[in-house]
């Protein structure tokens, strides 16, 4: 079988990405890029002009010689075959990402901000580039088919995604978890498994398939679209499972994310109760944010402590994939056979995983960005640039409005901070972030405080190259992924997904909040 | 997803997961490195 098809589809796709870098460098996308921008700054103005070069330039190479030369069965065919299907996911990755979830952006800002949680809709709704690239994926394959020429290169999503998990292990550190309160892990850990445990027997209940089970117990458990992606190869999930997986948290985390604070209010919740249970509860970390901003729109004490609990699910994940692993094996193979742990272990555990884990490691001995760092970023107030500790000025306005500040602990950071012109240590530094979120001392004082948070928190460049190269992997596999999904395999995986997805939610809501109310005071 | 191909699986070119996985982490490792030496 000859894999590589002569035709010029390639070729132009090279053409139109270099179209898209010539354009961008020379000024004639600045007015709909202002547009997308929405009063700010172009996020993505150097993207445009870098990476459509490189690979348009690919592109029109290998398109050229895949359109007029001669080809012959073997593995040099195989392989090349594949680029014109890449690129056909990566363009329309490119337009997603720079293009079609901004204009996204822009008409649901129009809306203004919903309610207390300070967000607009399409975060709150988790309408980004991930979301949006399944959903362009599913409407090219439903309503214009994957072409001939792209079919074999469609099938390097799932290469795109594993990359992305490994290098995802970037982002996070073990001295992360000298942060994370010992309360933190053990409800984590419990309700974790406790939603694995209960969303697999649920599934086996109902008869869905175990691949199903499996991919959806990871998403409902741990969190979002990494622990999705990352167990979907071990039980061997199909595009569709994992579509719906993901759309049955995000659908699940938007109701929970509007009435958790309302219940909250209702039981009078302390913030650290609220941010431990929107923490446990909620499975997407934007939602999370935004229940805890709803919670307490003045402060960031809810947010910290969602955002610790939030931290710890992810440190699970390595744990959830090994028994999904075994599971799996377990359900598959015959039943009257006996199992060998160990060899399933050796068999089927896979290999990105522990990549992740080792990358994980890596980032922990500091070879990334210093070993405290969380997601690339960083307190350090030990080089603070001249031009960036407060002025004269600014002291005199924050001295003026000191006054207004009632509670001691902010008292004592911005007494710290009005003497060291910067910020003194990593807990005046949330107290600080608290208070200018508090807005007690006016607009004025407020940014003032932000610039001072700013000037001590740093992120790494490291990290940020690899939270780029993570977003393109994910956004390149999840649009092959959703290219991968029809109609009818929607059909054929039906509602269940969704009636397990409510019940073990729901489920774990209620018995977190009981757990939550009975044994969390207001220090962890 | 119906297998059309010869070769590979209905969702990947490798013929197992696990060339797969090694083929994710060689990539991961290449990429870990460049930025390593680049930034």
């Amino acid at each position: 079988m000859v894999y590589t098809k002569k035709s010029p589809a390639l070729f132009i796709i090279g053409v139109i990405m270099l179209a898209i870098w010539y354009a961008a460098g020379n000024g004639m996308l600045d007015g709909y890029m202002e547009h997308l921008a929405a009063g700010k700054k172009y996020k993505y103005g150097a993207e445009l002009i870098s990476i459509p070069l490189y690979f348009g330039a690919v592109s029109v190479v290998i398109g050229a010689w895949q359109w007029f030369g001669s080809h012959t069965e073997g593995a040099w065919d195989y392989y090349s075959s594949t680029v014109a299907g890449g690129m056909f996911i990566l363009l329309i990755a490119m337009l997603v990402r720079w293009f079609i979830a901004p204009e996204v952006a822009v008409f649901s800002m129009s809306f203004g901000k919903v309610g207390d949680t300070g967000k607009y809709i399409h975060k709150l709704l988790g309408l980004n580039y991930v979301v949006m690239g399944i959903v362009t994926g599913i409407i090219i394959v439903n309503v214009f088919r994957v072409p001939e020429w792209a079919q074999n290169g469609v099938r390097l999503s799932r290469l795109g995604l594993k990359t992305g998990v490994i290098l995802l292990g970037t982002l996070y550190s073990a001295a992360e978890l000298k942060n994370l309160g010992g309360l933190s892990i053990i409800m984590i850990g419990f309700f974790v498994l406790g939603s694995v445990g209960l969303v697999l027997w649920m599934g086996s209940r109902r008869g869905i398939p175990n691949s199903m089970g499996g991919v959806l117990s990871a998403g409902m458990g741990v969190c979002g679209v990494s622990a999705t992606v990352a167990s979907a190869p071990v039980v061997q999930a199909k595009s569709v499972e994992i579509a719906y997986t993901i759309g049955t948290i995000l659908l699940w985390g938007v109701g929970c994310m509007f009435l958790f604070p309302i219940i909250g209010n209702l039981l009078d919740m302390s913030y650290v109760q609220f941010g431990a249970w929107a923490g446990t509860g909620i499975l997407n970390s934007a939602q999370v944010a935004g229940a805890a901003l709803a919670y307490q729109p003045d402060g960031i004490e809810t947010l910290k402590v969602a955002e610790i609990f939030n931290i710890t699910r992810v440190l699970v994940l390595p744990i959830i994939v090994l028994w999904l692993a075994v599971w799996y094996v377990k359900r598959e193979e015959s039943v009257t056979e006996t199992v060998n742990v160990g060899r399933v272990i050796f068999e089927k555990f896979p290999v990105f995983v522990l990549g992740f884990i080792l990358l994980f490691a890596l980032s922990t001995t500091g070879m990334f960005a210093p070993a405290n760092h969380y997601k690339g970023k960083y307190f350090d107030n030990s080089n603070v640039k001249t031009s960036k500790l407060m002025t004269d000025e600014q002291i005199a306005v924050l001295t003026a409005n000191s006054d207004k500040v009632v509670r001691e602990e902010r008292k004592a950071a911005l007494a710290r901070l009005i003497a060291d012109r910067k910020i003194a240590s990593i807990e005046d530094d949330a107290t600080i972030r608290g208070l200018a979120n508090s807005k007690v001392m006016g607009k004025d004082s407020g940014k003032i405080l932000k610039k001072a948070h700013k000037a001590v928190r740093h992120t790494a460049k490291k990290i940020k190259a690899f939270r780029k190269w993570i977003t393109w992997l994910f956004a390149f596999g999840l649009v092959g992924l959703g290219m991968q999904i029809t109609i009818s395999s929607m059909k054929q995986a039906g509602g269940q997904p969704a009636v397990i997805g409510g019940v073990v939610g729901l489920t774990k809501a209620v018995l977190s909040l009981v757990v939550v109310l009975l044994i969390v005071s207001e220090t962890i | 997803m119906e297998n059309k191909f010869d070769r590979g699986s209905a969702l990947s070119i490798f013929g197992s997961d696990r060339k797969e996985d090694f083929m994710a982490l060689v990539f991961a490792l290449i990429i870990a490195f460049a930025v390593y030496a680049v930034y």
